[in-house]
């Protein structure tokens, strides 16, 4: 037999670089000593008091020092835009591909080499713009103003049309167009050969898009951290960064905590699925 | 290559029947009520628009509306009725910022250049003021009319006279309403209610900028909680020849065409306004040397942290990947979900527990090894971890593609070179490696553009930080994109929406160049059918 002690050895120490911080965050959330000092991989008492101090809303600190933690709202403001963009990102995105996919009319060739030429400039880019846009339209419609939730989604659904809509076409294509054409003639409109016909069976890519969507505007920072600017309206991302530049030292077991419950959710979803992601990635989708 | 496509006939499951009971009568009505719901926004967007009498914007909303409408009630133009739904969300949050960006590049628009011209006149005439020779003083207390407005009292410490003073000018007042006590101060006023003293201390900031206008653009203005004094516009604006002169000695300060009136000695007013200066800010980014220096550095150091995690990653996510690709080895499934854990991770979070961990004074890492290193502290330790925390997020991502391209490289040819007499090294450098590398180019590409703008791991982990001076916006560890995120929201230093602007117009440029690359490379545009 081949000698694979190596191969083991070589898995065994990567495997401690990428599990460490996961082990010591768990270690962290139940340990009964809530400073950053006395944090180690091994817990020395185990208890659930950082969550139930997490959950709370309030944190305090050993030296008597209080600050207001809203993690569940930031969770369900988080749970509620991630959700918002991605089902309206697939829908969007399917919208568009369907007719590049299924329509010869002037102006496609066009209008795909434009979407691709859009997406180099990431949205990201004009956050100055954004900022001063949103900082206008909140005059004509406060609802799509600045520091809210429904201004952020629409922002990201600017994002929405680009490398999906081509995922997607791609996928399309691979329908045949025979079931669209026996729907035609049993007297179905393009609508109904969209909805009816064309999404059931594109549900892979629409769940591949939708998810890495969703991942995507969960982690998103730089966009939510500029347009939300009080706590209760934050995302989880831009509280638990405004959590950490406090005097994190002495609340890290509540932190620990609150990056335990957001992880655990998204880890499940990805291992669950992840074949149907690195499918997606490794086709142009690139997760934050 | 697309997973599971479709052989079967239609199936007759719930979801399509259900689809498609919604695109016959209840397809129209739901057709209808999104086409009214957008139209009953454009009408009330409309009417405020007309309010601020914004005539360009309110007639683009007409015409995109009739646009729209017209698109969804005529029987043609099919496949518009499938593209404008994102178009829309393309045009408003991505054409148009993108379009404004580039306008606002252009302009000085900055702290200091924030108003337009008019605005920034009145302001200077507000605020060039001082006391003239023989000025008046006042006795002054803060009070609040009836409508609960901030107003002051007045009494002429020369005539005794009284007046009340508000933000829209001076009104006399009965002088036995006003009653002064034995020291001089006012101590009660017949319609008005005095402010107590903790009421006074929180009004700080508000008292000391509150101008009462009287004739000739003079004022009056507290000075601290008990006086007033008068003052004088020291400045006179000529509209015909558009210069402030100096009463005084008649200095001229002219329009200098970038946003502000400045003398010949070099002397400038604020505020100053917004206006178009051409290529300025990039010209700026080569030679003004406030701001030459540090653009340059993070330039460099962009391209260094993109190209150094990709690589890295990449080495390693391969070398794992060499060393589990091995058919029947034991626990291969164990450890491919172990790797890969990094990954599923949302990447913001472990960025703040690395943070932590790498925390100088408390942090895990530096307790568990026998020596302390400045990870977050020290300029170059700083970049190592930034290097080192991307790299841990990156490498299960190459991993996974890696492991599936091995996997996909026919085993013939390794087969066949090996019978050749080819060793390992030799069959992995001739024949494995290039097939890989033509499979995960472009992932390479797409990860390097990724991370040339991966501002979460940067602002996150470091924040940009360690801090180079005081006197400059760029941290060591920033690159363009959180360097342009400072210049335009970071306060404290100023901001500076214009120079942003300017600096993310760079980074589009690069972007764009290894996108061009990328598709050179890939030759996608030819698949398209």
């Amino acid at each position: 037999m081949r000698t694979t002690w190596w191969r083991h050895l070589v898995a065994g120490v990567a495997i401690a670089f990428s599990l460490f911080p996961v082990v010591y965050i768990v270690s962290t959330a139940f340990n009964a000593d809530q400073s950053l000092s006395a944090s180690s991989l091994v817990p020395r008492d185990v208890t659930l008091a950082n969550f139930r101090e997490l959950l709370s809303g309030h944190t305090t600190s050993a030296g008597g020092r209080t600050l207001e933690i809203p993690y569940v709202r930031w969770f369900a403001n988080s749970l509620l835009v991630a959700t918002a963009a991605a089902l309206l990102t697939v829908a969007l995105g399917a919208l568009a591909a369907y007719a590049f996919s299924r329509f010869r009319f002037r102006g496609r060739r066009m209008g795909m080499m434009t979407l691709l030429l859009i997406q180099m400039f990431p949205v990201f880019l004009a956050i100055v713009a954004i900022y001063l846009i949103l900082l206008q339209t909140g005059d004509i419609f406060p609802f799509l103003g600045l520091n809210t939730l429904t201004g952020l989604i629409v922002v990201y659904l600017g994002g929405a049309m680009g490398v999906n809509v081509w995922l997607m076409k791609g996928f399309f294509d691979t329908i045949p167009a025979e079931l669209d054409e026996s729907a035609r003639v049993d007297g179905a409109t393009p609508a109904q050969i969209f909805w009816g016909v064309v999404l059931p069976l594109a549900a892979p890519v629409l769940a591949v898009v939708g998810l890495i969507s969703f991942i995507t505007t969960l982690n998103e920072f730089l966009i939510a951290g500029t347009l939300l600017q009080t706590m209760e309206r934050q995302t989880l991302p831009v509280g638990m960064q405004f959590f950490v530049s406090q005097q994190y030292a002495e609340e890290w077991g509540t932190f620990a905590a609150g990056v335990l419950l957001a992880a655990i959710p998204v880890v499940v979803l990805f291992m669950a699925l992840q074949r149907f992601i690195v499918q997606g990635l490794t086709r142009g989708a690139v997760k934050g | 290559m697309a997973p599971g496509a479709p052989a079967t006939p239609l199936p007759l499951g719930l979801l399509p029947r259900l689809l498609a009971a919604f695109s016959g009568t209840t397809g129209l009505v739901i057709k209808l009520v999104f086409l009214s719901l957008a139209n009953a926004m454009a009408v009330w967007a409309a009417t405020v628009l007309v309010r601020d009498s914004r005539w360009i914007a309110l007639s683009v909303l007409v015409a995109a509306t009739l646009a729209i409408d017209s698109v969804y009630l005529s029987r043609r133009a099919v496949p518009l009725k499938f593209l404008v739904p994102g178009s829309v969300f393309l045009i408003a949050f991505s054409v148009v910022p993108v379009a404004y960006n580039v306008n606002v590049a252009f302009t000085n628009w900055s702290t200091g250049h924030l108003l337009a011209k008019e605005e920034a006149i009145e302001g200077i005439e507000r605020s060039y003021l001082a006391p003239p020779a023989d000025g008046r003083s006042y006795l002054m207390a803060p009070a609040r009319d009836g409508r609960g407005q901030l107003v002051l009292i007045l009494v002429d410490e020369a005539d005794g006279s009284t007046f009340v003073g508000s933000r829209v000018g001076l009104e006399p007042l009965r002088r036995d309403a006003v009653e002064i006590d034995e020291n001089g101060a006012i101590v009660g006023t017949e319609g008005y209610q005095l402010l107590e003293a903790d009421e006074l201390a929180s009004l700080d900031t508000d008292l000391s900028a509150y101008t009462v206008p009287t004739k000739d653009g003079a004022a009056i203005r507290p000075e601290g909680f008990e006086t007033a004094v008068e003052l004088r516009p020291t400045l006179r604006y000529e509209a015909d020849t558009d210069t402030f002169v100096r009463i005084e000695d008649g200095t001229v300060f002219r329009d200098n065409g970038k946003g502000s009136f400045v003398a010949a000695s070099g002397e400038e007013l604020e505020p100053g306004w917004k206006t178009r200066v051409g290529v300025e800010n990039f010209t700026r980014l080569l030679k003004d040397p406030l701001v030459r220096k540090p653009f340059f550095r993070v330039f460099v150091w962009t391209f260094v942290f993109a190209g150094a995690t990709v690589v890295a990653s990449f080495a390693l996510g391969l070398f794992l990947a060499i060393a589990l690709n091995l058919p029947g080895l034991r626990f291969q499934r164990t450890y491919r979900s172990l790797l890969i854990v990094p990954y599923a991770v949302p990447a913001f979070l472990s960025l703040l527990v690395w943070r932590g961990l790498l925390n100088d004074e408390f942090g895990l890492v530096n307790r568990l090894l026998p020596f302390d290193v400045p990870w977050l502290f020290d300029p170059a330790w700083a970049r190592v971890s930034v290097i080192l925390v991307s790299l841990w997020l990156t490498f299960p991502y190459f991993f996974l593609v890696s492991l599936g391209a091995l996997q996909s490289i026919p085993s013939e040819l390794v087969e066949a070179a090996r019978v050749d007499g080819a060793g390992p090294w030799q069959v992995f450098r001739r024949i494995t490696f290039p097939l890989l590398l033509v499979a995960v180019a472009p992932l390479l590409i797409a990860s390097f553009a990724f991370n040339f703008n991966n501002f979460n791991n940067i602002y996150l982990l470091t924040a940009g930080g360690p801090q180079a001076s005081d006197q400059i916006v760029a941290g060591s560890t920033d690159i363009l994109i959180s360097y342009t995120w400072k210049l335009a929201f970071e306060a404290g230093k100023g901001q500076d929406y214009g120079l942003a602007s300017a600096v993310s117009i760079v980074i589009f440029l690069i972007i764009a160049s290894i996108s061009a690359l990328s598709f050179w490379r890939s030759r996608s545009l030819e698949e398209m059918r």
